[in-house]
């Protein structure tokens, strides 16, 4: 369960940037996020959709406690990100589109290293990657280094290092960019088997495809503000264009208007 | 403590995966000085016995004191003498370097010995520091031919040659072999150790923290249940491992270069091995050791900033300037270790080192240079923690 509650958060702009946008009056500050709040629950997938920009990523950033926000808060299981940013951590796996793996070690050492961060049980341990590695066959591969395996087999090893500690919340962050269709498939893959077990997930995109198969609860997010918040079902029924992209336009566009 | 050993584990495992880390950690520093030693004994010996073996041509002048030089010379080894010439065409050969050297005896230099005065004669030649050894040949030369005119001379007055010498003069060498090898390369070694240091960090610093932010894994890193200081601690032991690893290596190098390198005299390998002994090594590295935290702190504080690889890799070669001149003006000669160089980091271990290899460190100085490197590891560790708590250096 995510719990976010009138969520900010705002950036100092580089010299550079501050340089170039002096006429336009943002004082030296951008807002990356403005005043969202939205609740993500166990066993379904809250998609945040947006284009480039929107504060996505920020977002997920700070439930991940990577970034602190400026104001507004984040319960995740119950814990604050700010108060108890430990125990918010061990409760999450955090995949994004451009994580990599360590190239010099293989999918053992780094599923190892991974578990122990976590403080994972060995017997636990052993069990859970014994399961995974099955699950996705990955055991004739398990001992070669990363930097050797195909672009497929290590986005299976990112998937295990995300789930190997069993975290209740799973994020995704714009997790198939730049993948192909077939490692892509088997990210989607992943996501479904998640809210099977019970686990919450929040997934930011902007593939609108990846939207419809997914999607248990919708958030559009644009320049930082929260557009749209309910169920994907509801969001359906209201369309008023004849597909997602073009209603997802519109939506954005009665934002400019 | 266990996260940290499973940080520093996996980083030193993932380091030493690293080629361009063991090679600046291990190959280089080992290679370095048994190479550097080679090469420079065998040049120096295959110089000296070139400069003695040569034939030397020499050109002399007419006259009396040149015939009479001349007549010695005939059991000379290694030489070839060309007489009665003049000095225009001498001085044409020697510039063509058909002539090693002209000696002109002055027309009067007969009279000039007889008439108990000097008999003058000049040298012409190529007056460069590589023909140091051949004009010293000639020089003595010249030498034994004034020994045997001054027999004559002082027979003829009836005086015993033996009474020229007033003074007998010996000279005893009171300087220990330390203090000797001080002299001689106590500022190289310093600026060695000091430069390994330096690049025995850098790989590993620049991988560990720049290229986690480039390759993405660094986010995920953080989104574990560690305590961020307890990563930097293991990242950063990494780096102080392979930097003074990297020192360690270059004195076992140094080690094997004079055990090994046979061109080297005995005396000076006596005189090296005075210094890796245990207690100078310890010494050594409990100076390199804060040396090695600050070289850590201040290129893991940079590549916490970079945004790439690569990008680190620019902002930190600029370090090198920085590094290279304190530690070169340790070399300088005159240049020693007092209160106020004891408190420059980097000129302070380089002579403080010096010192250590002449065995005369004094106590006072050296806890005024462990408390200045400790208090710039401290300012360097203090910044370094700064940076990677910092979200904007981290997503920068």
């Amino acid at each position: 369960m995510i719990e976010i509650r009138n969520l900010s958060k705002t950036f100092k702009l580089s010299r550079k940037r501050r340089k170039e946008e002096g006429a336009s009056g943002t004082d030296g500050f951008v807002k990356a996020v403005d005043d969202v709040s939205f609740q993500c629950r166990p066993g379904r997938v809250f998609t945040l959709l947006g284009p480039n920009g929107a504060g996505k990523t920020t977002i997920l950033r700070m439930i991940a406690t990577l970034m602190k926000p400026t104001s507004g808060t984040i319960e995740v299981d119950g814990f604050d990100t700010l108060q108890s940013p430990r125990e918010v951590r061990a409760k999450i796996g955090f995949l994004t589109g451009s994580t990599n793996l360590y190239a010099r070690l293989t999918p053992n050492e780094v599923i190892k290293y991974y578990a122990d961060l976590h403080g994972m049980e060995p017997s636990r341990f052993r069990q859970r990657k014994e399961e995974l590695f099955e699950l996705l066959d990955m055991n004739s591969f398990a001992d070669r280094r990363i930097g050797k395996l195909s672009s497929g087999m290590k986005q299976k090893v990112s998937i295990v290092r995300t789930i190997i500690h069993d975290p209740a919340v799973v994020i995704f962050d714009e997790p198939t960019t730049g993948l192909d269709v077939i490692t892509s498939r088997s990210i989607i893959n992943l996501i479904r088997r998640c809210t099977s077990d019970g686990r919450t997930v929040i997934f930011s995109t902007h593939i609108m495809s990846e939207v419809s198969m997914l999607s248990d609860d919708l958030a559009i997010l644009h320049e930082g503000r929260l557009l749209y918040c309910n169920t994907w079902s509801t969001f359906r029924e209201g369309m008023i264009e004849a597909s997602l992209e073009e209603e997802f336009i519109r939506t954005l566009k009665g934002d400019k208007s | 403590m266990k996260t940290i050993i499973t940080v520093f584990r996996k980083e030193l495992k993932d380091s030493l995966r690293d080629r361009r880390t063991v090679i600046t950690m291990v190959i280089l520093p080992l290679l370095m000085f048994p190479v550097l030693i080679g090469l420079t004994s065998r040049f120096v010996t295959s110089y000296e016995e070139q400069a003695q073996e040569k034939t030397l041509t020499i050109g002399l002048s007419e006259g009396v004191g040149a015939e009479g030089f001349s007549a010695g010379l005939e059991d000379a080894d290694n030489l070839s003498v060309i007489t009665g010439l003049s000095l225009d065409a001498a001085t044409e050969m020697v510039i063509a370097d058909s002539l090693d050297a002209y000696l002109l005896f002055h027309e009067e230099f007969a009279r000039q010995v007889e008439e108990l005065g000097q008999g003058e004669v000049t040298i012409y030649s190529k007056q460069t520091e590589e023909r140091a050894i051949e004009a010293g040949r000639i020089f003595d030369l010249l030498d034994e031919y004034e020994v045997e005119l001054r027999e004559l001379r002082f027979t003829g007055l009836g005086i015993d040659p033996d009474a020229y010498h007033v003074i007998s003069i010996s000279t005893e060498n009171l300087a220990t072999g330390k203090e000797q090898l001080a002299e001689m390369v106590g500022g190289i070694l310093p600026y060695m150790f000091i430069l390994f240091c330096f690049l025995g960090c850098m790989y590993p610093a620049i991988d560990l923290a720049a290229g986690e932010k480039e390759r993405g894994t660094l986010e995920t890193l953080l989104t574990s249940p560690v305590i961020r200081t307890r990563i930097l601690i293991g990242k950063f032991g990494v780096v102080v491992l392979t930097g003074i690893s990297s020192a360690t290596i270059s004195l076992i190098g140094l080690y094997l270069g004079v055990r090994y390198v046979s061109a080297i005299p005995a005396a000076f390998i006596d005189m090296i091995m005075t210094i890796l002994e245990p207690g100078s090594i310890v010494l050594l590295l409990t100076l390199l050791l804060p040396l090695t935290i600050f070289f850590a702190s201040l290129q893991l504080t940079i590549s916490f900033f970079a945004k790439s690889y690569k990008e680190a890799q620019s902002m930190i070669g600029p370090l090198y300037p920085v590094i290279i001149v304190p530690a070169f003006l340790g070399m300088m000669p005159g240049m020693k270790l007092t209160a106020a160089t004891a408190l420059v980091p980097i000129l302070n271990v380089s002579l403080a080192t010096k010192s250590i290899i002449a065995g005369q460190s004094d106590p006072g100085i050296m806890v005024l240079v462990y408390i200045s490197l400790i208090v710039y590891a401290s300012i360097g560790l203090f910044f370094c923690g700064k940076t990677f708590g910092r979200e904007s250096a981290i997503f920068r």
